[in-house]
This record gives C-alpha cells, sequence and structure tokens, in this order.
C-alpha cells in the first residue's frame, strides 16, 4: 500500500515489510483513506496481525542464528588447536563422546588437514589453513546477517507501536466525536 | 502500553519517536537483563572450575575444546581459563554499563511522557 506520508520522514517499508503510516491528525487520516471508524480499526488491528506474524518469523531466524555464531567459534578453536599442536610432534589425546554417556579416547596425530562438514551430508577436506579462512568467512557472514536481522526488528517494533497508538487515538476520536455529538444533540433538545 | 479514552491530546511525530525510543529501550532491557544472567553464569562457571583446578593434583586435565576433551596439560588449562574469565568479566562489565544507561534513557523519557500524557498514558510494565 503505498502511504503518502504527510510531514514525516517515515520509511515507508523496508525489505518487505510496509512501514506504518504516522497520523498527523485523525479526521484527515480516515477522509483521506474513505474508511469510517470501525473500518479504520479493522484495518490497523489487522496490519498489527501481520507485523506479528513477521515478528515471530524473524524472531526464530534470530534465534537460529545466535546459536550458529558459538558453534562455528568452537569449530575455530578445535582447527587453532590442531594447528598449535603442529610442529610440536606431539599428538592431541582428546575423550570424545562415541554415543550419549559414552566416551571414548582418540589420540590425533599431526595433520596438515581437516574435514568440514559443509552441510547436505557433504564433507570435504580442507588444509588447516583454509578451514580457518572458511570458517572465519562463515562466522562473518553470521554476524552481519544477525545485524541486519536486528536491524530489521528495531524497524518491526517502531511499525506496531506506531500502529498501537493510532489505533488508541482513532478509538479515542470516535469517542470524542460521539460525546461532542451528544452533547450538542442534548442542547438542541433543551433549546427547543 | 494503553491511552485513556477520548483525551484530546495530540500526538506529534516527536511524541511518536519518543514512545518508539521508549519501546526499543524497553526490549533492549529485557534483552540485557538475559544477557547479564548469562554472563554471570558463565562467570560463576570458570571460577568454580578454576578453583577445581587448584585442588586436583593431576598434570593433565581435559579441557573442552569444541565438542571434545583434549587432554591439556595444567598449567595451559590455568591460563586458558584465566583468559576466558579475563574476557567474560569485560564483556559483564560493558553489559552492566550498557543497562545503567539504557534505564537512565527510559526514565527521562517517562518524565517527558508522563508530563505531556500524564494518565492518557501507561510505561509500566504489566
Amino acid at each position: 500500500m503505498a502511504s503518502s506520508s504527510s510531514s514525516s520522514s517515515a520509511v515507508t517499508e523496508r525489505r518487505g515489510i510496509p512501514g506504518a503510516q504516522f497520523v498527523e491528525d485523525v479526521q484527515t487520516y480516515l477522509t483521506q483513506l474513505g474508511l469510517d471508524v470501525n473500518s479504520a480499526l479493522a484495518f490497523l488491528q489487522e496490519r498489527l496481525q501481520q507485523y506479528k506474524v513477521v515478528e515471530m518469523k524473524l524472531l526464530a531466524q534470530q534465534r537460529e542464528l545466535q546459536a550458529k555464531i558459538p558453534d562455528i567459534e568452537k569449530c575455530l578453536d578445535v582447527v587453532a588447536t590442531l594447528q598449535a599442536k603442529k610442529g610440536t610432534g606431539e599428538e592431541l589425546i582428546a575423550d570424545f563422546e562415541v554415543s550419549e554417556g559414552i566416551y571414548s579416547r582418540a589420540s590425533i596425530e599431526e595433520t596438515d588437514s581437516v574435514c568440514l562438514w559443509l552441510g547436505a551430508n557433504v564433507m570435504l577436506e580442507y588444509s588447516l589453513e583454509e578451514a580457518t579462512a572458511l570458517l572465519q568467512k562463515n562466522l562473518d557472514n553470521a554476524r552481519a546477517s544477525l545485524e541486519v536481522l536486528v536491524a530489521d526488528l528495531l524497524f518491526l517494533r517502531d511499525q506496531t507501536t506506531i500502529t498501537q497508538v493510532t489505533i488508541a487515538r482513532v478509538y479515542n476520536w470516535d469517542v470524542h466525536q460521539r460525546r461532542t455529538q451528544q452533547a450538542a444533540a442534548a442542547t438542541t433538545i433543551a433549546q427547543e | 502500553m494503553q491511552q485513556g479514552g477520548g483525551s484530546e491530546t495530540e500526538v506529534t511525530w516527536e511524541d511518536q519517536q519518543n514512545i518508539n525510543k521508549f519501546g526499543r529501550l524497553n526490549n533492549r532491557l529485557h534483552e540485557l537483563h538475559d544477557e547479564i544472567k548469562i554472563a554471570k553464569e558463565s562467570n560463576d562457571n570458570l571460577e568454580d572450575a578454576s578453583n577445581e583446578l587448584i585442588l586436583t593434583d593431576e598434570e593433565v586435565v581435559r579441557f573442552q575444546i569444541g565438542e571434545v576433551f583434549a587432554h591439556v596439560p595444567k598449567d595451559e588449562v590455568e591460563s586458558r581459563i584465566e583468559q576466558m574469565q579475563e574476557a567474560t568479566s569485560q564483556k559483564l562489565e560493558k553489559l552492566e554499563e550498557e543497562k545503567q544507561s539504557v534505564v537512565a534513557q527510559m526514565s527521562e523519557l517517562k518524565k517527558i511522557l508522563y508530563g505531556k500524557f500524564g494518565e492518557s498514558i501507561n510505561l509500566e510494565e504489566d
């Protein structure tokens, strides 16, 4: 919906999320929309619901990324440890989980490469340096995506707040209108 | 956050921006509470680990790297834990500082918004 924003410098949309139009004056807003109060409120409520749906989706994506980042950091740690062991001639002894609750001992000899799980049942062998570079790139990408996501959420929350305030103002305006009309009607009757 | 019925106080774009900012700060405050809790737990765990280390008489300690427990000499483990403690304390300090700043800003905004809207606005946690 193209919003001809009045005087506010509001962004009209961000990455598919429609911006909420700021209402300078309720009467003008209703005339501009060409809707009566109840239809306007229904429209705004629907908008609010749409925002909620998008927020749920973004929050889920955020949780995913927030879990992924420490995982990548752990991987980098392992590769760094293997790299440090290189040249010392020592092997790395580690206890690893064979199955839940069952651990076994492994002796990892000096090595120049590791295998990285790329997803989709694919695992590739990389040299330690290449592995570090790849993991670092993934980490940087994940962090950048998270930043964009957080900015999206901030924008979304602002639009939600604006819409909530607009709903309250339209409702209040309506109440005020009715009261004024009732008062005017009462005065007219009293004068007859 | 609601507004009372029937009042005629006009809401300007500046007011709206203040309300938006308050909302954002409130969200950030909740996030900070959680993050601070996690950082404190992490600090406690490192403290416990460090104490255990002093008590043990083993020369080689099983230290978690990635998903496995590598056999690492005690001294190296000690310095690793110290590093981690350093990092976590700094992070905790930064988080606490940010929290103080957020709380102060929210206080300011409350004054401004209650000042203009009085009973028509509710900025308290429900």
